[in-house]
């Protein structure tokens, strides 16, 4: 009975439908950036800690669950267009993940790492976001476009940033899927598949958020690009990220 | 010797490096970086094809902790240097005709960071390196198509490619993972190892190891190499620079090729995979064939070309023709480079000269003035099947007097067979005074061409595979059983014979077409001239599933 209620609430924590919206509330409701960042880096290392805390022997259908949720999300984010719902959204889907590793027995720290690498391109993302709030008064995708012309410094870590959190070579969270799927393949092959093709969703969402900003025409409008010390600090997050996850690939792999 | 391997991949990335960092202060000269680096590069890379040559090697070259290995034996010494020469060639291209665009320095950032994951991915010796480096050549090709961030439709067909690109990328890496399990190992070569030593060892859900990985290897070759029903982003990615046409075009399409070349050794133990691949490369090549001779835009027609060429490529692999898949690869690369490359000065030229000699191709084919005069059709239909069979058959005796023994010389026979013949054929049609020297020097260039074709592919063979018994593996992976391989043969060639003797009876009596095969014509002209709907299914589908979404989010209250 405790253990189904610990899992009941580390579900809102890490996200298991349907308890994954209440996060998602939660942020919608915080307009604050600096609460969403916090939200973001401290959500997933709660559900972690209840979880871990508790010694539970975790269910077989949790990996259903988790992976239906995770797949629910990552369909969902097709067709979300407001930045700050997107990095919510993408949460879920990640964090959710996080159920399997604990199934695959990852020692505790690195689940740890996992949470934190997986959320760290999210937070670099609401700041982002907030920047682009600031400049056009929203983040939305597809309503203005053109930054790549328009402010060109902003859209190269804006880029980069989407890249790290969708998973690609050679940020933590590549290591992380590929080291779930080598974990999951021997046993549930179909498990596998899917994992990869909720990797392909997040490719697609990606590709979606960056059209929708970048492309277009230069916006008449002169608007102020990123200060150089700025991108200095996103790009030293950025090479910590990329060296944190050759480390982790190294270790994991 | 053998760590220069790693200086040839790391330079690209060192000079990607620097422009980025002082393309703001010395401006469209950065450019020299990105050429010298990549000059060096190839320089070095041709030294140690040379090594490779001389039979220097293979080696493995470990990095970091171990996970990570580099590969230097011939096939990643081959391969390195036409990545390399290519890409030196579209990099000096890129210098004046990408001048006056937005983003130049960034343009040559990604251009080097893609020659660096293409030379990564011929040299990597582990699968996460492999797997590392054939992603990140999608999405830097993503970005490269998206050169002009000012098009939407750019970006548009660009998505396309990233996501074929990335559907590619699941085979490979579920590929990866089952070896992995397998074998408790990333190494290439121990893997290879142990496959070659006792293949059967083991099994995913019942099946064979070696013919699941060889399956989803293939699978994973077809996106890269736009193979049918995975081909749509091809065709339509026109609106990225020239440059990247070329390099797209030349070099990076042809993946496929190169993967299923570097797990040979799983394929020589895949049972019928290779006959489904070669069925694949197949349906490929006559698509791709199909839709190139009916398309009124020339790029899409380039496009759907390169599909053809990749269809025989793989086809290639199918037949157990590896190193010819390689040597063909290298000929189209440089062959569409060149026509890509070359477009701009064609176009500018015919603004101010046609160029077009009034001889008798002229007068038959612009003036439509034939002349009367025609040899009897029997003979030239003798002629059209007899002669290209023979230089076919003279060539390839040349480089091995066993070589008919295998299924798929064979079955390449009857390809340049029929090449030969249409090019006979269309000497014949153009009824000029004088067909004999026409003829004559239609037999001469395909005499030329096989020769060259056959002892170059042969020297391939024994470049690339230098053990005998695993070139006769390789063969006999791809062999179907006799009887059926024999029927197959005989009918394909009556099928042949009869078609080419109906042609020529057509041709002499002035063929008519009835009503109702008319009809069946214009319809069918109606389907290739859709692309076989292949595209507007696909876009139904992806409508489909965004409805799905978004209905999913509005029912759940975009929470």
């Amino acid at each position: 009975m405790l253990d189904s209620l610990i899992i009941l609430l580390a579900g809102i924590f890490l996200p298991l439908f349907p308890l994954s919206m209440v996060f998602n509330a939660i942020l919608d409701k915080i307009t604050h950036s600096w609460l969403r960042l916090l939200l973001f880096i401290a959500w997933p290392l709660i559900g972690l800690f209840m979880v871990l805390d508790s010694n539970l022997v975790l269910p077989d259908w949790l990996l259903t669950l988790a992976l239906a949720t995770s797949a629910l999300y990552a369909l969902r984010l097709l067709t979300v267009r407001e930045v700050n719902q997107w990095s919510g959204f993408l949460a879920t889907s990640l964090w959710s993940l996080l159920w399997l590793a604990m199934m695959q027995e990852t020692p505790p720290a690195l689940l740890y790492a996992y949470a934190i690498s997986m959320s760290l391109p999210l937070v670099l993302l609401v700041l982002l976001s907030a920047g682009l709030e600031q400049r056009y008064g929203a983040a939305y995708i597809g309503l203005y476009g053109g930054l790549a012309r328009t402010i060109p410094r902003f859209t190269g870590v804006l880029v980069t940033v989407v890249m790290a959190a969708i998973a690609t070579p050679l940020f933590p969270s590549f290591f992380i899927m590929l080291d779930m799927v080598v974990k999951t393949i021997s046993a549930t092959p179909l498990a596998a598949t899917i994992l990869l093709l909720i990797w392909l969703l997040w490719s697609w969402a990606g590709a979606h958020l960056i059209q929708g900003l970048i492309v277009g025409r230069t916006s008449i409008v002169k608007i102020a690009d990123m200060e150089i010390t700025t991108i200095g600090w996103y790009i030293l997050v950025l090479l910590a990220l990329v060296v944190g996850g050759i480390y982790l690939g190294g270790v994991i792999l | 010797m053998e760590q220069l391997i790693i200086v040839v991949a790391v330079l690209p990335l060192i000079s990607a490096l620097l422009i980025q960092l002082f393309a703001g202060r010395i401006g469209r000269r950065i450019a020299r970086v990105s050429v010298a680096a990549t000059t060096l590069s190839f320089l070095l890379s041709s030294l140690l094809l040379w090594w490779a040559l001389t039979g220097y090697g293979p080696h493995a070259l470990p990095l970091g902790n171990g996970t990570a290995v580099l590969l230097y034996d011939p096939l990643s010494a081959l391969l390195a240097s036409i990545i390399l020469g290519i890409s030196l060639i579209v990099h000096l291209y890129s210098v004046r005709y990408m001048a006056e665009e937005a983003g130049y320095g960034q343009f040559f950032v990604l251009l080097d960071l893609m020659t660096a994951a293409l030379l990564f991915m011929v040299i990597a010796g582990d699968l996460i390196t492999l797997i590392i480096a054939w992603y990140l050549v999608g999405v830097l090709l993503y970005f490269l198509l998206g050169q002009d961030t000012r098009s939407q439709t750019a970006y548009r067909f660009a998505f396309w490619t990233l996501i074929t690109y990335r559907i590619g990328d699941i085979p490979l890496i579920l590929a990866a993972a089952c070896l992995y399990n397998a074998y408790g190992t990333w190494s290439l070569t121990t893997i290879f190892a142990e496959i070659m030593a006792n293949p059967d060892a083991h099994q995913v859900m019942g099946l064979p190891l070696t013919e699941v990985v060889a399956a989803l290897i293939g699978l994973a070759a077809f996106a890269r190499s736009a193979q049918f029903l995975l081909h749509t982003w091809l065709p339509y990615t026109m609106d990225g620079p020239t440059p990247v046409s070329a390099l797209m075009h030349a070099g990076i399409v042809n993946a496929g090729g190169f993967l299923m070349n570097r797990f040979a050794p799983v394929f020589v133990h895949s049972g019928d995979v290779l006959n489904w691949i070669f069925i694949v490369g197949l349906i490929t090549a006559v698509f791709g064939s199909l839709l190139m001779l009916t398309q009124n835009d020339i790029k899409k027609a380039l496009g759907y070309s390169t599909m053809g060429q990749m269809g025989f490529m793989i086809m290639e692999c199918g037949i157990g023709a590896f190193s010819l898949a390689i040597y063909h690869l290298f000929a189209h690369g440089v062959f569409k480079g060149t026509m890509f490359l070359s477009a701009g000065s064609v176009i500018n030229d015919a603004r101010q000269d046609d160029g077009i000699p009034k001889d008798e191709l002229y007068t038959f084919a612009v003036e439509k003035r034939p002349d009367k005069v025609r040899q009897p059709w029997i003979l030239m239909a003798a002629i059209t099947l007899a002669v290209p069979l023979v230089i076919l058959v003279f060539a390839h005796l040349l480089v091995a007097e066993d070589y008919f023994q295998k299924q798929g010389a064979i079955v390449l026979l009857f390809f340049g067979w029929v090449t030969g013949a249409q090019l006979i054929f269309a000497t014949y049609r153009m009824r000029t005074q004088n067909i004999w020297r026409l003829v004559g020097l239609s037999v001469l260039s395909l005499v030329v061409v096989v020769l060259g074709y056959a002892v170059i592919s042969h020297a391939f063979d024994l470049f690339l595979y230098p053990d005998p018994a695993f070139r006769a593996q390789l063969y006999s992976a791809a062999t179907i059983d006799l009887l059926r391989f024999d029927l197959l043969v005989v009918v394909v060639t009556l099928i042949v014979v009869s078609g080419w003797v109906v042609t020529y009876y057509g041709e002499q009596v002035g063929y008519r077409r009835r009503q109702q095969t008319k009809h069946l014509w214009l319809n069918f002209y109606a389907l290739i001239s859709r692309e076989f709907y292949v595209s507007d299914i696909y876009t139904r589908l992806t409508r489909m599933l965004l409805a799905i979404s978004g209905r999913l989010n509005v029912w759940l209250r975009w929470l």
